[in-house]
């Protein structure tokens, strides 16, 4: 259907539309006119993905020269693909409906691993293996040599591509992974090369947040891309801990060896070569001196080091003296390593900034700071003239450089600490030199300033005031949406205490309590007995859940229980996990019935949908906080309080909240969908945390679904369960949360579409 | 870690956790006991590389590789005498120059290359600069004065910090005291019911609560003064760069009268202006007066503004 949104002539690919993405698409618009950042909170199952889509494509083409590009940035793999799959549904209504086929490009892209086609290459399983490979057969000295010896093996795609590609155009249209992957074959080119190039001059751009985040990546991948674009970060409710991961190094005693290897191949490969090739370490030499920048060409296919960020002052200076020539940057290495090495034999845990850091590190092995900052620069410079292909070896040696020239550039927002063992093996010596981000808005900082319109969307955002404070920009729009609905197909209940009165909590003073356990597990038992088909249960962590099923075996909950359904357990094993999943869902589907018990912040809590019969009931035992007591969310709790005024309290409460409504909107994926979500805790019920919860789960609960007992807890939820089972058809949505075009443009039905967004 | 032992009685560090490893300027290494029982006298050679070494030269290994903790020493010397700063060079290319073969100084010495000529050429660089490395001695480098800086600001953030934290919490602990009392006094003397008083002290406490909290955020210290400078900064000492520009050159100014041109003041006498005007008195003269000034006043006065 055609809709005006505010003036705005947007094609919508389907017959009917909920009355949210009406709304929905009102607020995108008001932020794209405002050329400002947005925060926009929809339930999933709503259709975000489309209508985001299609109102930024009716943007583009009405306005095209106010925003030029649309860069849509999800999560995994399969996100992408589906992402491109409703903007292919969407671009052949286009077609449809105007008659001419639009020069619209839009693309996927994602690493080598998903898009090589080279047959050798391509059969490797990891993708580091992968980039290595890759690397070894199309870097730039490994071309150059081919000229000389033609026996050199080089990437005929890649050759294909680099000779004619780059003058003919990616024809446009829709391109997935595959897509890419069969124009690649047709033409012998390299699809990945193809895609990175095509990005510049795509309309439509879907790929992973590294590329924009992740310092060492974004500024190859994304340096180019046009300031008016409108990025859009999608399920965005955890970017705050993507980007501290992009910009924090862990260090082991594994991989300092693993760099001293590394230093000891380069020693050897330099003393190779000023045997035969002294030249080439003169010709680096002489750059380095004179502060030329490589050449800007040859780097594409160099891609596997690039400096995190630096600010652009320091780049265009030359390399300090001391790191110029290759036997003085190894031995500074050298020092470095031995300097890590010696920290890491500590006996205590320490915690220290940045700027402690370096002066123990001057008094103690004599290096200066501003070597220090150009460690990751001159490796990269150090690596290319040595010519050394298996690129993937020295990750090791890579990650401590970057590690040097982080600690260097940044005297705030980071923190190190070192601890000798882990905090559940304190027996056990296994040192770890921690250097964490505490500031999100470090990574993505380049990101608003850089792009017209960032929207950072999800179905679980709140509390929404707090994502613009820990990632410190000033968003125009701040919305929640709820879900309208033709029934109440979605039924919090928040259960408090046992049938024997005692409180339900996975608090730490009674988590081990008998009495909680057993209500634990008689909730569970008598939700089997009444809910259809499958069950999934989460818990707080791994050893809780280990500990509760062992009890639960013990007092043969698990034997009732297992009359009524079978059991699946998550593990921390990807393989196991996924086995474990296939068979839930078998389960489900021939109707013996199932429960999975999954742990939150897991791999089933985070990508793993529960359709309709796959997913009746969700319970969350417990509040699933983060381990409070380890000393890097210690650390980041305090510089959230002093930067930012947000008291630990409140974080650590978002931060388990936002993760409870993540696990427990598993289970609602959409209107025709229906499903129990059951807190089991007592400390739900209080208003702190209530009212975190979306919006979308806090207007079904009521006064009467808090502080509940199990045998309430059953008697509403047969209830409930019973209105469910009714046939409900489309037409007993339609008009309510359902809209063909005419109820769409009722005076009344526009009415109450305003109430539907809710502004922090 | 535990592999690593004394070459000369084979003793490792896992056999015994508490060994102490030794190293001296050579940078061969030996654990505490042998060294004990083989430098005596205070002094005698290594036993891998026959250098001769004195008992009072050995120092704990610090780093797994004893060259290391060999360059590292070297180092430490060498930057005593190479002490010259940024600052000290016009470019900065010459500073990294000068950084370069302070480096190959360094690595020389450490990999007994040329060691000679090498020490000869620091022997001539000290007695050069004397003076110029006598004046660094005391200084700090730019970046470390920045070091410094950071590391006391921060010191004072923590140390102020705890300081708010700790009355904060005093605040609270009084008013809540004061809040319990008041209503046991209530409790005693009023002749509401108790509910009532209850439920009113709640109420105090909750309102006590938020009250606490608001303060909380809206606590934000001040660490800079007006003039943008940060509170407890020592302003770095380096001198100011010299700022290069034209000097100012002094330009007559030139004014339109829009009238004939106006005889100079000399001039009025022999042109016979000052004919028709009163001479000046001997009183009048005194004062530096003349019948010129009024009379080329008057001039003046009449002349401009005529072709308009």
């Amino acid at each position: 259907m055609k809709l005006n949104i505010d003036g705005l002539l947007v094609y919508f690919p389907y017959d009917y539309i909920y009355p949210e993405q009406y709304s929905y698409m009102l607020e995108l618009k008001r932020t794209l006119d405002a050329k400002g950042h947005g925060v926009l909170e929809m339930p999933s199952g709503t259709g975000k993905t489309i209508s985001l889509l299609s109102l930024i494509v009716a943007y583009q083409t009405t306005f095209p020269l106010e925003v030029t590009k649309l860069i849509y940035c999800s999560r995994t793999v399969p996100e992408i693909e589906k992402v491109v799959e409703e903007l292919r549904k969407l671009m052949d209504y286009y077609a449809k409906e105007t008659g001419a086929k639009s020069n619209f490009l839009a693309l996927a892209l994602s690493s080598r691993k998903n898009l090589c086609i080279h047959p050798e290459v391509s059969s490797l399983r990891f993708g580091k293996e992968v980039d290595g490979k890759c690397h070894s057969l199309t870097a730039s000295y490994i071309r150059a040599q081919r000229h000389s010896n033609p026996a050199q093996p080089v990437c005929n795609f890649y050759e294909e591509f680099d000779s004619v590609g780059r003058q003919v155009p990616i024809p446009s249209g829709i391109y997935n992974l595959d897509d890419l992957k069969d124009f690649g074959r047709r033409k012998g080119w390299c699809p990945y090369f193809v895609a990175r190039y095509s990005i510049l001059h795509a309309n439509i751009v879907v790929y992973s947040y590294h590329y924009l985040l992740d310092p060492k990546i974004a500024d190859l991948v994304s340096k180019e891309l046009a300031k008016k674009s409108v990025v859009v970060f999608d399920e965005a409710h955890n970017i705050d801990n993507v980007c501290i991961d992009s910009m924090s190094v862990n260090i082991t005693r594994r991989t300092l060896d693993r760099s001293q290897a590394n230093v000891e191949t380069l020693q050897n490969t330099i003393n190779r070569i000023k045997e035969t090739d002294a030249a080439k370490l003169k010709e680096e030499y002489r750059r380095l001196v004179e502060g030329l920048k490589e050449a800007n060409v040859a780097r594409e296919t160099d891609i596997y080091l690039s400096n995190p960020v630096l600010p652009d002052e320091i780049l265009k200076e030359a390399i300090p003296g001391s790191i110029r020539t290759a036997e003085h940057f190894v031995g500074f290495m050298k020092r470095f390593l031995e300097y890590l090495k010696s920290r890491l034999r500590i006996h205590h845990v320490v915690q220290e900034s940045a700027p402690q850091f370096l002066k123990d590190i001057f008094e103690k092995v004599c290096i200066d700071r501003k070597p220090l900052r150009f460690c990751a620069e001159r490796l990269r410079s150090l690596l290319r003239t040595l010519e050394i292909a298996d690129i993937a070896d020295f990750s090791a040696i890579t990650l401590i450089s970057h590690f040097a020239t982080l600690v260097s550039t940044y005297s705030k927002g980071f923190t190190i600490i070192i601890e000798p063992f882990e905090d559940r093996t304190p027996t056990i010596a296994n040192p770890v030199l921690h250097f964490s981000c505490m500031d999100p808005s470090i990574a993505i900082k380049p990101v608003f300033g850089r792009f017209q319109s960032v929207i950072i969307t999800s179905g679980t955002l709140s509390p929404l005031d707090i994502y613009p404070r820990i990632l410190d920009f000033r968003p125009v729009t701040v919305a929640s949406f709820t879900m309208t609905l033709a029934r109440t197909c979605l039924c919090p209940l928040i259960v408090g205490r046992g049938n024997d009165q005692v409180a339900m909590t996975s608090k730490f003073e009674t988590r081990e309590d008998f009495a909680v356990i057993r209500n634990y597990g008689n909730l569970l038992l008598e939700m089997s007995a009444i809910v259809p088909d499958g069950i999934v249960a989460f818990f707080t962590s791994y050893i809780y859940m280990e500990n509760i099923v062992a009890s639960w075996y013990e007092q043969a909950i698990l034997e009732n229980i297992q009359r009524n359904k079978l059991i699946f357990i998550e593990t921390q094993d990807a393989a196991e996990t996924s086995m474990a999943l296939e068979k839930y869902q078998e389960a489900c589907e021939n109707g013996r019935g199932a429960i999975l018990l999954s742990v939150a912040r897991g791999k089933v809590s985070e990508g793993i949908d529960f359709v309709h019969h796959f997913g009746r009931a969700v319970i969350m035992f417990g509040v699933p906080y983060v381990y409070t007591q380890s000393r890097i969310l210690k650390a980041r709790l305090e510089y959230l309080r002093d930067q930012f005024q947000i008291r630990e309290n409140d974080f650590l409460t978002f931060d388990a909240m936002r993760h409870a409504a993540q696990c427990v909107g598993r289970a609602i994926r959409g209107k025709t969908d229906y499903g129990l979500l059951i807190f089991a805790d007592k400390r739900y019920a209080r208003a702190d945390k209530r009212g975190k919860l979306p919006r979308w789960i806090q207007e079904h609960l009521t006064d009467g679904s808090l502080n509940l007992t199990i045998d309430e807890t059953v008697q509403l939820s047969k209830h409930f369960l019973r209105q469910m089972a009714q046939p409900f058809r489309r037409e007993d949505q339609l008009g309510l949360s359902l809209l063909t075009l005419e109820q769409l443009q009722s005076e009344d039905m526009l009415k109450k579409i305003a109430k539907i967004a809710q502004q922090a | 870690m535990d592999d690593q032992g004394c070459p000369r009685c084979k003793t490792t560090k896992y056999r015994n956790p508490s060994l102490k490893l030794m190293v001296n300027v050579c940078g061969h290494t030996l654990c505490e006991s042998c060294v004990d029982m083989l430098f005596v006298r205070g002094s005698g050679s290594c036993v891998q590389c026959n250098t001769p070494l004195r008992k009072s030269n050995f120092r704990v290994q610090l780093f797994e590789d004893p060259a290391i903790d060999k360059e590292v020493e070297i180092r430490k010397k060498v930057l005593k005498i190479y002490n010259k700063r940024e600052f000290d060079f016009p470019t900065l290319k010459e500073y990294n120059d000068y950084l370069e073969q302070m480096e190959d100084i360094v690595y020389n010495l450490t990999n007994n290359s040329d060691v000679e000529k090498t020490k000869q050429m620091m022997e001539q660089y000290q007695r050069e600069n004397r003076d110029v490395i006598q004046r660094n001695k005391v200084k700090l480098t730019r970046e470390q004065e920045e070091l410094e800086e950071i590391l006391l600001l921060e010191q004072q953030n923590i140390e102020q910090r705890r300081l708010e934290t700790l009355q904060e919490e005093q605040r609270q602990l009084q008013a809540k005291r004061k809040n319990k009392q008041a209503l046991l006094d209530e409790l005693e003397s009023s002749q509401l019911p108790a509910a009532l008083l209850l439920a009113k002290h709640k109420d105090r406490a909750s309102q006590l609560e938020t009250q606490i909290e608001k303060q909380k955020q809206n606590v934000k210290p001040t660490n800079i003064f007006s003039t943008g400078i940060m509170m407890g900064q020592t302003v770095s000492l380096a001198p100011v760069t010299r700022v290069e520009e034209v000097l100012y050159v002094y330009q007559p100014i030139h004014i339109d009268t829009y009238g004939p041109p106006i005889p100079e003041l000399e001039q009025l006498g022999r042109l016979g202006y000052l004919n028709h005007v009163r001479t000046a008195s001997l009183m009048d003269q005194a004062g530096g007066y003349t019948s010129g000034l009024a009379c080329h006043r008057a001039v003046q006065d009449a002349f401009s503004g005529l072709f308009l």
